[in-house]
């Protein structure tokens, strides 16, 4: 990774890892006391990289978002860990532009006076609306390649549903635009405007109501913040993205994660919803007389309204849950093994994953992921793999169903031990093993267990060996949590999918279809990865998740974009152009197939509208 | 001239090496584009040490053995006066089946059209001497009555035997086919850019060792007390390992070297082509490999002992994992095959080529040579 300002900058990811504490070390002190995405370690990379392009001026906004970091260096560690990138360097460069441009005697730029920002100010009180182009730029783009740069003109904080709703009228009167954002984030390229961003990140009430098992979690809620709190009080919910809100995730893609295997997606996912409508009501999914959103329209569509709650299930735990990674050497046989599994209710969270998900799941550098990667096939015969969690009962069903397994104690020691899995020694003599069965079985065989242990060392100091030398004492410590090696605690907070995006922007394709439909799985991987390869992009297969008793299955394909390309911007738009009319043809033409165009701003559908034939009209636009 | 296939392998690169040294115009086939092919000879032939001037007569031709007249052009097609087939998928795994059988048998078709369309004369294929298969006792050299195989390469071997008599017979070509057995280092000096076989299992037993050595002094050997290994008073590690042999069984063991001089000693000397095994007269026993390994590396526990041992005492867990580990050797190292020499052994006589014999000065010589080299195989 580059350690010039710039274009540490240029490549934030704005995955908001910086607005959740997913590794107990604190947020940015002046975030959460500010709450604009400016006061976060991601809003200053982007003011940063404006700055030193001359997009904004020094405003009193662009001061204090300056002055506020402190150069704690929390930043680093998160996004150290979800992205490999080192923010420091940026906060440092930032601090010092703007301290030279205040001692060259720069004048201040005043934000105009405006009529509808004092209105808003009125509204969500004087500190939470604003149109200081420094709060502003961090607020108009995303990573997301086909999408250019927007300035909004005003962005604002509500706190309630009431204030929610008093914005909405005012920008009805108006006739200003509005978009909003849940927790201030946007990664797809679609919530812009040059009107009025509503960030939902001060809605951040959670009511857990365990007799009724469910939890009421308003519009800035993230998905980590609700489930660490529902954990602490002996349940879970099915979360997706962690830094993403619930009720965004929710409205957005449906909600789906490899926990949907038992949970569900779309309308499995919430109890209730509360909107407010484009005219400022305040309506709510259980009312009889709200707008039908359960039902599924296969077209493309925009969000129903603003979702500013909603109230979602709780799931008991049992204590003897643990993960289990079952490696295949082809890609059918985990597949099938995967719905076969969800057939006969075994595990909660069903993954097939591919070796760039294992190794990017496990490595704590992009450098480790690659070696990984790399050996996982090549050298152990681990093609696929799938990825379980389940109770004893389930494990030991598993176990006979699969043979050999990489169980949780063990996925822990590769884990911990990593730098030394991939040791030269290590791997030159797994390399020249000769025998019949796969080399992962020796791996799995318990005989190994000893020989393991000595070899690869697994603590968290072997661990902290990957990164670099002044980060090795906070990853020693990190790694002597044990949740930070425990296989359910990562995919239940799903802290680790956030590395997805690590090397490049993850551009991912989604498409539920017949779980047992194998040849179709490969059609998919077939046609994306030539598409890719033909067009020069970096690309994998994401992740197969089984659901609704393995009838159907949630499929991902991964493209890895540089976000500061234009090259690969092109790139984007080609792909476009040859992606989209072909998962088009195959939703109207294969039945219970439907992809992320047609379901995305649909999520409080029923599954049941699109997994099966004849609830939805399907015609070519 | 000559045109080689496998010039890059461990045996092909030798006989490459030394059709060079003896000046003869060689086209060495290898596998892809012209840069990857041209760098690969470059790296094999600079391996052998074969000098600029040699090198001239030295031709690439890159491509695949499936390839229909292998690129080259019809007027030096026909100035090949022989053929001498080297390119071998070795892999023993029956996971890797389809790649060795289609390498090793299917790719043959290929190569033999192109024999006859050279009208070459003459077609030397290297095979090996365990086309024995599960056949105990005395292998004569002649051609193979199978009665099953251990592991997919002796099986595609022998198809490939089977294929090539036939053919050869049907269009008038000369066949020679060589077996070797099983081929180490360089008697002299022990040199070699290929460590499995002989060496897998020593570098395995190493590999182990070092391991729980390091688990002793750097963390207090808990695991390594697990598995009963220790660090003794006097030095040597006790790695507690029962080795399964099988009453006079032993491995067939020949240097480079020799297989070199006796593999153009034989197709120099048959003028009639014919089935010829290049073994070692003497095997050597399991139980003298494991002290050699003892002695050179300051070991203890480790011994050889037949199946009945294991139904006294179960294997421990380092037990279990070496065999695993090992279990492709398995066959080679409860060997009771015996190669029968009576077609080779006149034509070596005549020509003085002696197999040196694998004593315990040979293995140092191998091993050391593994060990400052880091065992790092050549990667082509």
């Amino acid at each position: 990774m580059s350690n010039d300002p710039l274009e540490t900058a240029s490549q934030c990811r704005h995955y908001a890892m910086c607005k959740i504490d997913y590794l107990e070390t604190g947020l940015c002190p002046s975030g959460p006391e500010k709450h604009y995405v400016a006061y976060y370690p991601q809003g200053r990379m982007d003011i940063y990289a404006a700055l030193k392009r001359n997009l904004i001026p020094l405003t009193e906004g662009l001061i204090d978002i300056a002055d506020t970091c402190t150069l704690c260096r929390i930043c680093d560690k998160q996004c150290h860990f979800a992205t490999g990138l080192r923010p420091l360097s940026v906060m440092k460069a930032l601090k010092a532009e703007v301290e030279a441009l205040k001692e060259s005697g720069h004048s201040i730029h005043q934000p105009p006076q405006d009529e509808v920002l004092e209105e808003l100010r009125q509204i969500v009180g004087p500190a939470c609306a604003t149109n200081d182009p420094a709060i502003l730029i961090t607020y108009a783009n995303d990573p997301f390649p086909l999408k250019e740069m927007q300035m909004p003109r005003f962005v604002v904080l509500p706190a309630s549903t009431a204030e929610v709703s008093f914005i909405v009228k005012l920008a009805r009167r108006k006739g200003v635009p509005t978009v909003v954002r849940g927790n201030g984030g946007s990664v797809y390229g679609m919530v812009f405007t040059d009107g009025i961003v509503i960030d939902t990140t001060r809605m951040k009430d959670i009511r857990i109501d365990a007799d009724n098992w469910t939890a009421t979690v308003g519009a800035g809620v993230t998905s980590f913040d609700l489930q660490r709190e529902a954990s602490r009080l002996g349940f879970r919910v099915n979360a997706a993205e962690p830094a993403a809100t619930v009720c965004g995730n929710i409205i957005c893609t449906g909600l789906f994660s490899t926990w949907s295997a038992s949970y569900g997606t779309f309308s499995d996912n919430f109890i209730d919803m509360e909107f407010v409508d484009d005219e400022g009501r305040v309506t709510h999914l259980s009312d009889p007389a709200s707008p039908n959103l359960y039902a599924y329209q296969h077209r493309v569509m925009t969000p129903p309204a603003i979702c500013t709650r909603a109230i979602v299930p709780l799931y008991p735990i049992s204590n003897d849950e643990e993960s289990l990674l079952v490696p295949f050497t082809n890609f059918e046989d985990a597949v099938r093994l995967a719905r076969e599994l969800n057939i006969r209710r075994i595990g909660l969270s069903i993954a097939v994953l591919g070796p760039h998900y294992i190794a990017t799941f496990l490595s704590p550098t992009l450098e480790l992921s690659q070696r990984l990667k790399q050996n996982l096939g090549n050298v152990f015969g681990i093609e696929y793999a799938v990825f379980v969690i389940a109770d004893s009962y389930g494990r030991d069903a598993v176990k006979k169903m699969a043979g050999s397994v990489i169980d949780g104690p063990l996925l822990r020691k590769l884990m911990l031990g990593l730098p030394r899995f991939l040791g030269k020694d290590w791997i030159d003599l797994v390399r020249t093993y000769e025998g019949d069965h796969p080399p992962y079985e020796i791996l799995c065989d318990p005989a190994a267990a000893p020989f393991i242990e000595a070899a690869l060392q697994p603590t968290p100091v072997t661990a902290a060996e990957a990164v670099e030398e002044d980060l090795r004492q906070f990853y020693t410590s990190l790694y002597h949590k044990p949740q930070y090696t425990d296989g359910v605690w990562l995919s239940m907070h799903r802290i680790v999918s956030c590395r997805m995006g690590r090397h490049k922007h993850i551009f991912a394709f989604l498409v539920y279809l017949p779980a047992d439909d194998i040849e179709m799985f490969n059609t998919l991987n077939e046609t994306f990865g030539c598409t890719a390869k033909e067009l020069g992009i970096d690309h994998d297969f994401g992740f197969i998740t089984p659901m609704d008793m393995g009838k159907r299955a949630v499929y991902e394909y991964d493209y890895y974009l540089d976000q500061t390309s234009a090259k690969d911007k092109r790139k984007a738009a080609a792909v476009m152009e040859r992606i989209v009319p072909w998962l088009d043809d195959l939703a109207l033409t294969r039945k219970g197939f439907t992809w992320i165009k047609t379901f995305f701003s649909q999520g409080c559908v029923r599954k049941e509208g699109f997994f099966y034939e004849g609830f939805s009209k399907r015609t070519k636009d | 001239m000559t045109f080689l296939t496998g010039g890059t392998g461990f045996l092909g690169s030798h006989i490459g090496a030394e059709l060079l040294l003896k000046g003869e115009e060689t086209f060495f086939l290898i596998r892809g584009n012209r840069k990857v092919s041209a760098a690969r000879l470059e790296k094999i032939l600079d391996w052998h040490g074969i000098d600029r001037a040699l090198r001239a007569k030295a031709h690439l031709i890159e491509g695949e053995l499936e390839n229909p007249g292998l690129g080259m052009n019809p007027e030096t097609l026909l100035r090949i006066d022989r053929i001498i087939h080297c390119a071998s998928d070795t892999s023993f795994s029956e996971r890797n089946r389809k790649r060795v059988w289609t390498t090793n048998v299917e790719s043959l078709k290929a190569i033999m059209d192109f024999a006859v369309e050279s009208r070459c004369g003459s077609f030397i294929d290297l095979s090996t001497a365990y086309v024995a298969g599960r056949r105990g006792g005395l292998c004569p050299e002649e051609p193979i009555e199978s009665e099953g195989f251990f592991n997919v390469y002796e099986e595609s071997k022998a198809a490939a035997e089977h294929m090539l008599l036939e053919r050869c017979q049907d269009e008038g070509l000369r066949l020679t086919i060589l077996r070797p057995s099983i081929v180490y280092g360089d008697s002299y000096t022990g040199r070699t850019f290929r460590f499995n076989a002989l060496y897998y299992p020593v570098k395995t037993t190493l590999f182990l060792r070092k391991i729980f050595e390091e688990d002793i002094r750097e963390r207090g050997g808990e695991k390594a007390s697990e598995v009963g290994v220790a660090i003794e008073p006097d030095g040597t590690t006790r790695l507690p390992l029962r080795i399964e042999v099988c009453k006079n069984s032993g491995v067939n063991l020949i240097p480079i070297d020799f297989f070199v001089d006796a593999f153009f000693a034989v197709i120099e000397n048959s003028s009639d082509g014919g089935i010829y095994h290049i073994v070692n007269p003497r095997q050597t026993k399991i139980e003298d490999i494991i002290d050699y390994t003892k002695n050179q590396f300051k070991l203890k526990g480790i011994w050889a002992c037949g199946q009945e041992e294991f139904q006294r005492i179960p294997r421990n867990s380092l037990e279990q994992l070496f065999k695993r580990y090992l279990e492709a050797y398995s066959p080679y190292i409860k060997d009771t095959r015996i190669f029968l020499t009576e077609k080779t052994n006149p034509i070596l006589e005549r020509s003085g080529i002696v197999c040196p014999e694998f004593d315990e000065s040979m293995f140092r010589r191998c091993m050391s040579y593994a060990v400052e080299n880091e065992w790092l195989s050549l990667s082509i």
